[in-house]
């Protein structure tokens, strides 16, 4: 562009070079477009979400009318009884209750898995880690469909059974409902839990548990007592890549609960979706936001957001 | 092995630190044993946990009768057939192909330039320009794909103006943000590790720092920004919550795969849905044996085998 007023024939390739020689304009360069992204596509649609719950939507023309008001945030809570029975308040709680089951139920799981991988190297771990990757690799959709065929009265695992003689008709445990859902999500996000776990189980410094164990502590004191404070961020990471996405699901909840049972996600989805309610669902996103706030707040106390790494 | 130690134990104790605690040492030997066994076990049945509905899903793909066992009436190789002869489907899976490849390239530029920000120098807020580039991925889908549905279909037209019809290039946008901080975590952490003595030795020897990017920088970090564009391709590719919101009319693969499922058409859902967990194997073993995967996705760094 300036090659007029530059000082004799600069070539465009020095010219490139040129803009980044400056500290502050290689910073621009590296850190703006990414900024600028951000900006317009996560902080001002988030933004807007927050001013949307706050205030009322034109019925028949879908315009925002921008004044204040808790109407959004009253209609959760408004039913016939007490604001506990309402269903977006059950539907809250039955989230909380479903990931924490989930959180609890994958960190179980995947402790000793976690523990042996860190443990054994060579062919074992390659094996173990490729067969709990693949299903990580494999689209969600796919792995709670696969679950959906597993689960329901005549589904794989019921007609089985009562093919093989062992009951006489659909056993209810089996059917869609929360037990099935809980299965679905621990299937979904077990992998998080478990590479969180690794990542932490590997960078440690088994001699301590060993010095632990020759001074005569036991199994159980030397978990209690050695491995877990040293693994708590990876726990922690791990509870968090569970519970928070096991909170919003949807297409778990949506196959394996069969309209049975509503989780948060479905609820504002099937509003959002029937009658365009972006009010009622960015008020009701915002319990899904808050909730994520504080599980934030409270984990950053004992790791810091760069232990988060991986995925 | 352990009958013949057993007379020998009381007297020719091994030391100390062999011996852990005062048990014996068949006792303690036989312990070591059931809790490696046991170790194992757990293992090997997570396994078949994580294993057995995607098995059960890919026979019945071959199955006559798509949606259960019983009665078994046999293979058959139709459903395959039919469903790479649906129209519908595989244009759908072209608009994932192309929407997934398209938001990729978009997380990968500006994650890769974002990284070298974060990882060569230091500036104001860099804490919270990390932890904005981290977000995407941690805020849940129903609560991104609405703040955009919003931004999209009425806050941009209403208040700025800017129509862009929800279709193909809302669900890119909404991707190249999503995939941004897989790119981010995975390329910070290959700079972090990297020995900026070689650019400097490259300079003092006389040679300008584009050449020095291409030559020096470039090589070493490719691995990671190829492994940061996997991962966002396979994250947009996957994603169904947030397309579902801002596609408008427009089908990728998982929201066609959504309707199928809905409207109960088991045998194209069974052999599409396989079809993808046999291509991504074949993907992840040959990216396993050419690059360090698992290290990148435990987030340790480069424990080569």
């Amino acid at each position: 562009m300036a090659t007029e007023t530059s000082e004799r024939g600069q070539s465009a390739r020095e010219q490139f070079v040129g803009a980044f020689t400056s500290r502050a304009s290689k910073l621009g360069i590296t850190s703006g477009p990414a900024l600028v992204w951000l900006f317009l596509l996560l902080l001002t649609p988030l933004t807007f979400m927050v001013a949307v719950s706050f205030t009322s939507v034109d019925t028949l023309t879908y315009e925002i009318i921008w004044e204040p008001t808790l109407g959004n945030y009253n209609q959760l809570f408004a039913g016939q009884g007490p604001f506990w029975q309402t269903a977006f308040f059950q539907s809250l709680a039955l989230s909380y209750f479903i990931a924490a089951v989930t959180t609890v139920l994958c960190l179980v799981l995947a402790f000793p898995l976690a523990y042996l991988l860190a443990r054994r190297g060579g062919t074992t771990f390659k094996v173990v880690i490729f067969l709990v990757l693949l299903p990580f690799f494999t689209m969600y959709l796919v792995r709670a469909y696969s679950w959906y065929l597993m689960f329901g009265p005549s589904g794989v695992l019921n007609s089985t059974l009562m093919r093989l003689g062992i009951t006489n008709g659909p056993l209810g445990i089996f059917n869609y409902g929360v037990p099935a859902i809980i299965v679905g999500l621990t299937h979904a996000y077990f992998p998080y839990m478990l590479l969180s776990l690794y990542a932490s189980l590997d960078g440690l410094d088994f001699s301590l548990t060993e010095a632990a164990r020759d001074l005569g502590a036991s199994r159980a004191a030397t978990l209690k007592d050695v491995i877990l404070p040293l693994v708590l961020p990876g726990i922690i990471s791990g509870s968090l890549f569970v519970f928070v996405p096991a909170l919003g699901a949807f297409i778990t909840p949506r196959f394996l609960g069969q309209g049975k049972v509503l989780m948060i996600g479905q609820l504002i989805e099937s509003r959002i979706n029937s009658l365009y309610a972006i009010g009622y669902g960015s008020a009701a996103s915002m319990f899904i936001v808050l909730s994520i706030v504080v599980a934030f707040a409270l984990a950053f106390r004992y790791v810091s957001i760069e232990d988060l790494g991986g995925v | 092995m352990a009958t013949e130690t057993d007379s020998g134990t009381e007297t020719d104790r091994a030391p100390a630190t062999e011996q852990g605690t005062g048990t014996g040492l068949l006792d303690h030997q036989r312990k070591e044993w059931l809790l490696g066994r046991g170790l194992y076990a757990i293992a090997g049945a997570l396994l078949v946990f994580l294993w057995i509905p995607l098995a059960v899903m890919m026979i019945l793909s071959f199955a006559v009768n798509a949606s259960t066992f019983f009665p078994f009436r046999g293979f058959t190789l139709a459903h395959y057939a039919a469903t790479f002869a649906d129209g519908a489907l595989m244009t759908s899976l072209w608009h994932s192909v192309q929407v997934a490849t398209l938001a990729a390239a978009i997380a990968t530029l500006l994650g890769v330039l974002a990284s070298f920000a974060l990882a060569r120098y230091a500036f104001p807020l860099k804490e919270t320009y990390r932890t904005f580039g981290i977000l995407p991925m941690v805020i849940p889908g129903v609560v991104l794909g609405i703040a955009l549905l919003i931004y999209f279909r009425t806050l941009l037209p209403q208040l700025f103006g800017i129509t862009i019809v929800p279709g193909f290039w809302t669900i890119v946008l909404t991707h190249s943000v999503y995939g941004l901080p897989f790119v981010l975590l995975i390329v910070t952490s290959r700079l972090y590790t990297f020995d900026e003595s070689l650019e400097e030795a490259a300079r003092d020897l006389g040679v300008d720092p584009l050449t020095t990017f291409w030559d020096i920088t470039l090589p070493i970090v490719a691995p990671a920004i190829g492994a940061g564009f996997l991962f966002a391709w396979i994250r947009s590719f996957e994603d169904f919550i947030r397309a579902f919101f801002v596609r408008g009319t427009m089908d990728v693969l998982t929201t066609s795969m959504f309707s199928m499922i809905k409207y109960g058409t088991a045998p194209k859902m069974n052999a599409i849905s396989s079809f993808i967990v046999f291509v991504i194997a074949v993907v992840l073993a040959v990216a396993m044996n050419v690059g360090n995967v698992t290290g990148m996705v435990a987030g340790t760094e480069s424990d080569e085998e």
